[in-house]
């Protein structure tokens, strides 16, 4: 698969949209993205593999964001933008422990405490992720992009 | 003259401000070093916190701004010096040494206030913009719980809230600022 813009070892290009920097969520989580790909430099082929835009909404905190993946550079905006593959809807106690989520063997660990979290509150609909079965290789590249483990 | 942070001519001064201001039984109003040091016996004493931070390290500082309409003139840094479960101490500080806090979570008096009241939810407030932090946010994601539990006994303390206090109260919110400012807080 082409890659348009790979990030190498260098900083990952990780870019604001106009207005995302006064978003707290949007902040949060591109700041996050940064520092995991920084420490976790293995994780950028992960990062150069995804491309399509992911939508995230923390309802409790009534905030959303969306994330613009283009194999190898990503753009932040606040609330929602475009038409999303990947469309997650959760509280954001939740989506802090979908970053919490371990990698194992370089995939998504879904059967420790955490994972089983997770996978609990797909099942009770606490989380929603609308688009993971058509998308399965997307979710997997952008939960290890996210993970801090 | 201020006294440098982190010596112990600063410690003992810091203790003598507080032995004077802990005469008066509590409630003690939110943000004195009074109620400080209440905040840093919980956080000493709680198991929850202790489980959950084993993996902690690092100091943390609540920032919390300036709001000289409630009597608040400068801004407070309340500096957690935080250690694997272990809360070493917990003490207002100098602008300089809390700035320089690995973890440092600034947000308004009245933001702080509805944290205290369990109204703002420390992680949805960081979502939400009304708090902000600066430090390594995967460390702050890795140990949420540990941070989740030091924000819920910040609410446990109990206390006078600075944004609700009387004229009265809030001479002693000004005089408790007062006493820090000149030797330690500069």
């Amino acid at each position: 698969m082409e890659q348009k813009n790979p990030s190498s070892a260098g900083e990952p290009d990780i870019k604001m949209a106009p207005g995302a920097e006064e978003a707290g969520m949007a902040v949060m989580l591109a700041e996050m993205i940064k520092t995991n790909l920084k420490n976790k430099p293995e994780r950028l082929k992960d990062f150069n593999k995804l491309k399509g835009t992911i939508w995230i909404t923390a309802g409790d905190a009534d905030v959303d964001m969306t994330m613009d993946f283009d194999r190898g550079s990503l753009k932040v905006s606040s609330g929602k933008v475009g038409r999303p593959m990947l469309q997650i809807s959760t509280d954001s106690t939740t989506l802090m422990s979908l970053a919490n989520i371990n990698i194992k063997f370089g995939m998504p660990n879904y059967f420790d405490e955490t994972g089983r979290m997770v996978v609990k509150k797909l099942m009770k609909k606490e989380l929603k992720i609308k688009g993971m079965f058509t998308h399965i290789m997307a979710l997997t590249y952008m939960t290890k992009i996210m993970s801090v483990n | 003259m201020a006294l440098k942070y982190g010596t112990d001519e600063w410690e003992s001064e810091y203790q003598a401000v507080l032995a004077k201001r802990t005469e008066k039984p509590p409630p003690y109003i939110y943000f004195t070093p009074e109620w400080v040091s209440l905040f840093e016996k919980m956080i000493q004493e709680d198991a929850e916190y202790k489980e959950a931070a084993k993996d902690w390290e690092g100091s943390t500082v609540l920032h919390v701004e300036a709001a000289p309409d409630y009597g608040l003139d400068v801004d407070l840094y309340i500096f957690m010096d935080l250690w694997h479960g272990d809360c070493r101490s917990v003490r207002i500080v100098p602008p300089d040494a809390g700035e320089a806090g690995d973890f440092v979570i600034t947000g308004s008096l009245e933001r702080w206030t509805q944290v205290g009241k369990k109204e703002l939810d420390a992680t949805k407030g960081m979502m939400q913009g009304k708090l902000k932090l600066k430090g390594d946010l995967p460390a702050i994601v890795r140990s949420v719980k540990a941070a989740q539990r030091l924000t819920d006994l910040s609410a446990e303390v109990g206390g006078l809230f600075p944004t609700e206090l009387s004229d009265e109260d809030k001479e002693v919110l000004k005089a408790s600022v007062k006493d820090m400012t000149d030797k330690l807080i500069g």
